[in-house]
C-alpha cells in the first residue's frame, strides 16, 4: 500500500504547510490551494472565483504580467491553475534546483497582487475566459450538462446550484473592485495550504518557505463560509430534455449523495467504480457489450466536500437505440446493484484496480502534491493522502448496501437527456 | 523596490540528471526487449510495439489496423471479452491495444507484484486472440458511431478536413488513421484476423519494460512468455506525402457556432527530417509554450481565444503542420490574419538570443520531468525503437536541442514554414465568419456544408 512521507508545518500567520520528500528524480512540485471557489461567490457573480484565478496570472508588484509563466517554463517547469466548487489551486512542477523560483512567484502574488491589476488586464482576462467558456461548455456537444446538472440538483441560492465557469452576463459585470475586494478577503495565508513534494532539503525548504511567505500578513477576519445545508433527498424526481446539436443522444443520471470525505460517500464511489470503472464494469457489460445499447457509458463522484455532492453516471445511445430502451436499462442496471449489492468477486476488482490507480497518481509528483493539498485544505487531514486505499478496502458489501439507503431512488434523481436538436439543422439547411 | 523579496531568487547547484540506463537484446525468434530497470519503482510498464499501423494497411482497408488492435482486448480462445476484462482487472490491469500511423501497440501498467500474470495474459491475448464476430461488429459499431460523434465536436470536425484538404486525395495521410465511415461500414472480423496474422508477428516487433525488474529478469520473463511466438511480417508501405499547396480557405459550415476552430498549415516534416530539432524548437517558439507568440498574440494581447498553438506531427513520411486556436466567431478574419503575421514575422527574420533561450531552455530543464513515471520512461523507449534511432539519443538530447541558434530556426522557418501555400480551415457559422474573411483578401474562400451528406458533398463555392 503506497505510504508517502508527511510532514506538517504553520506559520506564524497560519499558512498550513506540507512537506512530502521524494529525491528519486530531481524535480520538485509546489502546490497551493486556497479555500475558495464559485460556492463562495456573490449573487451576480458566478464565473468570478475562476476570473480572479486568471488574474493572478497577470503580475504581482515584482513580476511583470505574463513573467510568471515565462520564468517557470524557462526553469524547465510545468505550471497551471485551476477552480472548482471548493478551491482555486496553483501549482507547478519544475527541477529542483529552482524550488525558490515558484515559492517567490507564489508568495508575490499572495502578497502584492493588486498594485499590478489594471483595467485592461482585467478586460483582457475577461474576454479569454468567455472564449474558455464557448470552448468548453457552450460550442460543445453536450457541454452544458455539468452546469444543467447543478443547477437542477441544487436550489437557486444553494453554493452549487450554478457552474464554476458562471455566466456571460456575471463575467460581463465584474469590476476591478470585486477583483480588490476578492484578493483582500480569500487570499490570505490563513486560507491556503502549500505543499512542497519531491527533491528537497527539508531544512532549506522551511527557511525558504518561512522567507517568502512569512511576511505576509493573516486575514483576521475570514468570512464564514456559505451553507451547504440540503435535505439528503432531491424529494422527487427532476427531468429536463435539451435539444442540442449532438448526433447521439446521451443520458445524464445525478443523484445526491453524502459529501466527499465521508465514509457514507465512499460507498458510492465504490458504487460508482462497480457500475463503471474498467470493461468488467456493469454498465459496460450490459450496455456496451451484451446489449449494446450504448457507444460508451461512465459513472463517478463529484469530490465537493460541503454538505451534499453527487454521483453522475450517463451513456450515449448507440445510432438507432431509443433514449427509453436506453434509460430503462440503465436504470434496471443501477436499482438492481443498489438493491442487492456489490458481490465480493466486484469487490475484489475494483479494489485491485483503485490501488493500482492510486499508486499510479502518486508516483506523479505534481498530483502527490495536489493530493496532499485537498486534504489538508478540506479536511485538515493530509494524512489521507496515505489512507486512501485503506478506507476503500474497509468498506464490506453489507457496509455499502447501508449507506446507499434509499439514496439510489427515484425520489432522489435526476434524468437529464441530451438529444440532436432536429430544428437547429433544419435552420442550418434554411440559411445556407 | 528594495524588499529583500523583489528580485527572482537564484537557483541553487541542480543534482546531475539523465535518462535511465536501459539496455535491449533481441531474442531468437527476432522480438527486441527493451529493459529499464528502476529498482525504486512499485510500477510496471509493459509496451509490445508491433509494425502494424496505418501505414501498414491498404487504403481499401482503412480503419482494419485500429480495429484489429482494439479487438484485441476482447478475449482469447480461453476467455470470452467479459472473462478477460475480469482476470486483468482482478490484478488491477486495464489491458490496452491501439495504434498510430507508424505503430500497433498493446500493454499495461501494473503494480510490480502483477507483472508476471499480466505479461501472461498479454502473450495469450497475442497469440490466441479470440476474433469473435460479434465482438469485432460491435466495436466496428462503435468507431462508426465515434466518427460521427468527432463531426458534432468542432475541434475534431477541423482536425479532419485539415487533413482531407491538405493532402490530395490520393495521399493516405488525408484521413484518419481510424478511418472513415466508407471505409470501416464493411470491415469484417476476417480482415481483421488477417491483420493481426500478417502483422503481429515477433521479426519486427519491440517489447519494453520499465520498472523494478532486471534486464535479466525481463528477458527471461519475456521469453518464457513470448519465445515461442513466430514469422515475419511485412511492415509498413512508403507513404509519398505530397502537398496540394496553394493558399486556400475551407469554411467547414457548423451554423450557429459560437467559435471558429482554426487551423492554419501544410505538409510538415518527416521524423527523421536533418531538420528535426531546429524544427521542434521553432515550432515551440511558435506555439509550444504559453509565452509562445501564437499564445501571447491571440490570448495574451487581444482576448481572442483561451489558447492558441502550433507544431509539427512528424511520422516516417511527412506528417501535418498547423497552428491552432479556437476563436470568437466575431473576431475569425482577425485571429486569420494575426496568425498568418506571425507566420510571416518567423520567416523575416530570426528571433533574439533571448528570445530563442527562454524556449531552449524549456525543453532542457523539463528533460527530467517527462521521464519522472515508469510510463514516462517506457515511452521514452519507444521512439528510439520504433525509428531505430542511435542509442544514445536521450543522452545527446538535450545538446542537440541547445545548438540551436537563432540562424538555425531561422533557417527551419523558411524551410518548413510556408504562409504562402498554407490552407487556412475553419470550422463555424459560415453566413458570420464568410463575408470578413472575403473582405480580408486573404485567399479564394470555399464552404463546405457537412449537414449535406459527408462523403461527397465538398460542394465548394465560391
Amino acid at each position: 500500500m503506497p505510504q508517502v512521507p508527511i510532514e506538517r508545518e504553520r506559520l506564524d500567520n497560519g499558512l498550513r504547510v506540507i512537506l512530502s520528500e521524494d529525491r528519486r528524480t530531481p524535480i520538485v512540485g509546489v502546490n497551493l490551494w486556497y479555500d475558495v471557489g464559485s460556492r463562495n461567490e456573490e449573487r451576480g457573480r458566478t464565473g468570478f472565483a475562476h476570473l480572479f484565478e486568471h488574474m493572478m496570472f497577470q503580475g504581482s508588484a515584482n513580476v511583470a504580467k505574463g513573467e510568471h509563466f515565462a520564468l517557470i517554463q524557462a526553469a524547465g517547469g510545468t505550471l497551471n491553475a485551476s477552480t472548482w466548487t471548493d478551491r482555486t489551486n496553483y501549482f507547478e512542477t519544475l527541477p529542483s534546483h529552482e524550488l525558490e523560483l515558484a515559492l517567490w512567484l507564489e508568495s508575490d502574488r499572495m502578497a502584492s497582487l493588486l498594485p499590478a491589476m489594471t483595467q485592461e488586464k482585467l478586460d483582457n482576462q475577461r474576454d479569454v475566459v468567455k472564449n474558455e467558456r464557448r470552448l468548453s461548455v457552450d460550442n460543445q456537444p453536450y457541454g452544458t450538462a455539468e452546469e444543467r446538472m447543478q443547477a437542477l440538483m441544487w436550489p437557486e441560492g444553494h453554493p452549487y446550484h450554478h457552474s464554476t465557469i458562471g455566466s456571460m452576463e456575471d463575467l460581463s459585470a465584474a469590476s476591478m473592485d470585486d477583483v480588490s475586494r476578492f484578493f483582500a478577503t480569500y487570499y490570505a495565508p490563513n486560507n491556503a495550504v502549500l505543499t512542497v513534494a519531491g527533491d528537497f532539503d527539508r531544512d532549506a525548504a522551511m527557511a525558504r518557505i518561512e522567507r517568502h511567505f512569512g511576511p505576509i500578513p493573516a486575514n483576521p477576519t475570514l468570512p464564514a463560509p456559505p451553507s451547504g445545508d440540503v435535505p439528503d433527498s432531491l424529494g422527487g424526481e427532476v427531468r429536463e430534455v435539451v435539444a442540442d446539436q449532438v448526433e447521439l443522444p446521451r443520458i445524464h443520471l445525478a443523484y445526491r449523495i453524502p459529501p466527499f470525505g465521508t465514509d457514507a460517500h465512499e460507498a458510492f464511489n465504490i458504487l460508482s467504480d462497480v457500475l463503471g470503472t474498467g470493461r468488467a464494469s456493469r454498465l459496460y457489460r450490459s450496455l456496451v457489450r451484451e446489449r449494446q445499447l450504448a457507444a460508451d457509458v461512465a459513472a463517478f463522484v463529484f469530490p465537493w466536500a460541503h454538505g451534499s455532492t453527487a454521483l453522475g453516471i450517463w451513456a450515449t445511445a448507440r445510432p438507432e437505440v431509443s433514449v427509453e430502451t436506453l434509460e430503462a436499462q440503465l436504470l434496471a442496471e443501477i436499482d438492481q446493484l443498489s438493491t442487492d449489492g456489490p458481490t465480493d468477486e466486484e469487490l475484489a476488482r475494483v479494489r485491485t484496480l483503485h490501488a493500482a490507480a492510486v499508486e499510479a497518481g502518486l508516483e506523479q509528483i505534481g498530483e502527490r502534491a495536489d493530493r496532499i493539498s485537498q486534504y489538508a485544505c478540506l479536511f485538515d487531514k493530509p494524512d489521507m493522502v496515505n489512507t486512501e486505499v485503506a478506507r476503500y478496502d474497509a468498506l464490506t458489501a453489507a457496509d455499502i448496501r447501508a449507506a446507499l439507503g434509499d439514496r439510489i431512488s427515484a425520489d432522489n434523481r435526476l434524468v437529464l437527456t441530451y438529444v440532436p436538436d432536429e430544428d437547429q439543422t433544419e435552420d442550418g439547411e434554411a440559411a445556407a | 523596490m528594495s524588499t529583500p523579496n523583489a528580485l527572482r531568487p537564484p537557483a541553487t547547484e541542480p543534482r546531475p540528471y539523465h535518462f535511465p540506463d536501459f539496455s535491449h537484446e533481441r531474442l531468437p525468434n527476432g522480438l527486441t526487449v527493451w529493459t529499464v530497470p528502476l529498482s525504486d519503482r512499485a510500477l510496471v510498464s509493459v509496451h509490445l510495439i508491433v509494425d502494424g499501423g496505418a501505414a501498414a494497411e491498404s487504403e481499401a482497408e482503412a480503419g482494419i489496423a485500429s480495429l484489429a488492435a482494439e479487438t484485441l482486448v476482447t478475449g482469447t480462445r480461453r476467455l470470452d471479452g467479459h472473462a478477460f476484462a475480469e482476470a486483468t482487472e482482478r490484478l488491477g490491469i486495464e489491458m490496452s491495444a491501439d495504434s498510430s500511423w507508424d505503430l500497433a501497440r498493446a500493454g499495461f501498467l501494473a503494480v510490480a507484484g502483477s507483472f508476471e500474470a499480466g505479461l501472461e495474459l498479454l502473450a495469450e491475448m497475442i497469440h490466441e486472440p479470440r476474433f469473435d464476430e460479434g465482438e469485432f461488429d460491435r466495436l466496428r459499431q462503435e468507431r462508426l458511431a465515434d466518427i460521427l460523434q468527432a463531426r458534432s465536436e468542432p475541434g475534431r470536425l477541423a482536425d479532419e478536413y485539415f487533413l482531407r484538404q491538405v493532402y490530395p486525395d490520393d495521399v493516405p495521410y488525408g484521413r484518419l488513421g481510424a478511418g472513415s465511415p466508407e471505409s470501416v461500414e464493411p470491415l469484417t472480423v476476417a480482415q481483421a484476423r488477417a491483420h493481426h496474422q500478417r502483422h503481429w508477428r515477433p521479426d519486427r516487433a519491440h517489447l519494453v519494460v520499465a520498472g523494478p525488474v532486471s534486464a535479466t529478469e525481463a528477458r527471461q520473463t519475456v521469453a518464457s512468455a513470448f519465445g515461442h511466438w513466430e514469422g515475419e511480417s511485412p511492415g509498413h508501405r512508403s507513404i509519398r506525402a505530397a502537398d496540394r499547396g496553394g493558399r486556400r480557405i475551407v469554411i467547414v459550415d457548423r451554423p450557429g457556432s459560437v467559435q471558429s476552430e482554426l487551423r492554419i498549415g501544410h505538409v510538415g516534416i518527416a521524423r527523421g527530417d536533418a531538420d528535426y530539432f531546429s524544427a521542434i524548437v521553432m515550432a515551440s517558439l511558435l506555439g509550444g509554450t504559453f509565452s509562445s507568440r501564437l499564445n501571447q498574440r491571440l490570448r495574451e494581447d487581444l482576448g481572442y481565444t483561451y489558447g492558441a498553438r502550433a507544431a509539427f506531427d512528424p511520422r516516417r513520411s511527412a506528417g501535418p503542420f498547423s497552428a491552432r486556436a479556437a476563436v470568437h466567431t466575431e473576431v475569425t478574419a482577425d485571429a486569420v490574419r494575426e496568425t498568418l503575421a506571425i507566420l510571416d514575422g518567423l520567416q523575416a527574420a530570426p528571433p533574439s538570443a533571448d528570445e530563442l533561450r527562454g524556449v531552449t531552455d524549456f525543453l532542457v530543464g523539463i528533460f527530467p520531468l517527462r521521464f519522472e513515471t515508469t510510463a514516462g520512461a517506457a515511452a521514452g523507449i519507444e521512439p528510439v525503437a520504433v525509428y531505430d534511432l542511435d542509442r544514445g539519443w536521450w543522452a545527446t538530447y538535450r545538446d542537440r536541442i541547445e545548438a540551436v541558434g537563432p540562424a538555425e530556426v531561422h533557417a527551419a522557418a523558411q524551410a518548413h514554414i510556408r504562409p504562402a501555400d498554407s490552407l487556412i480551415l475553419l470550422a463555424g457559422d459560415a453566413a458570420a465568419v464568410r463575408p470578413s474573411l472575403e473582405a480580408a483578401n486573404l485567399g479564394p474562400v470555399e464552404v463546405i456544408r457537412p449537414a449535406d451528406g459527408m462523403t461527397d458533398a465538398e460542394g465548394a463555392e465560391g
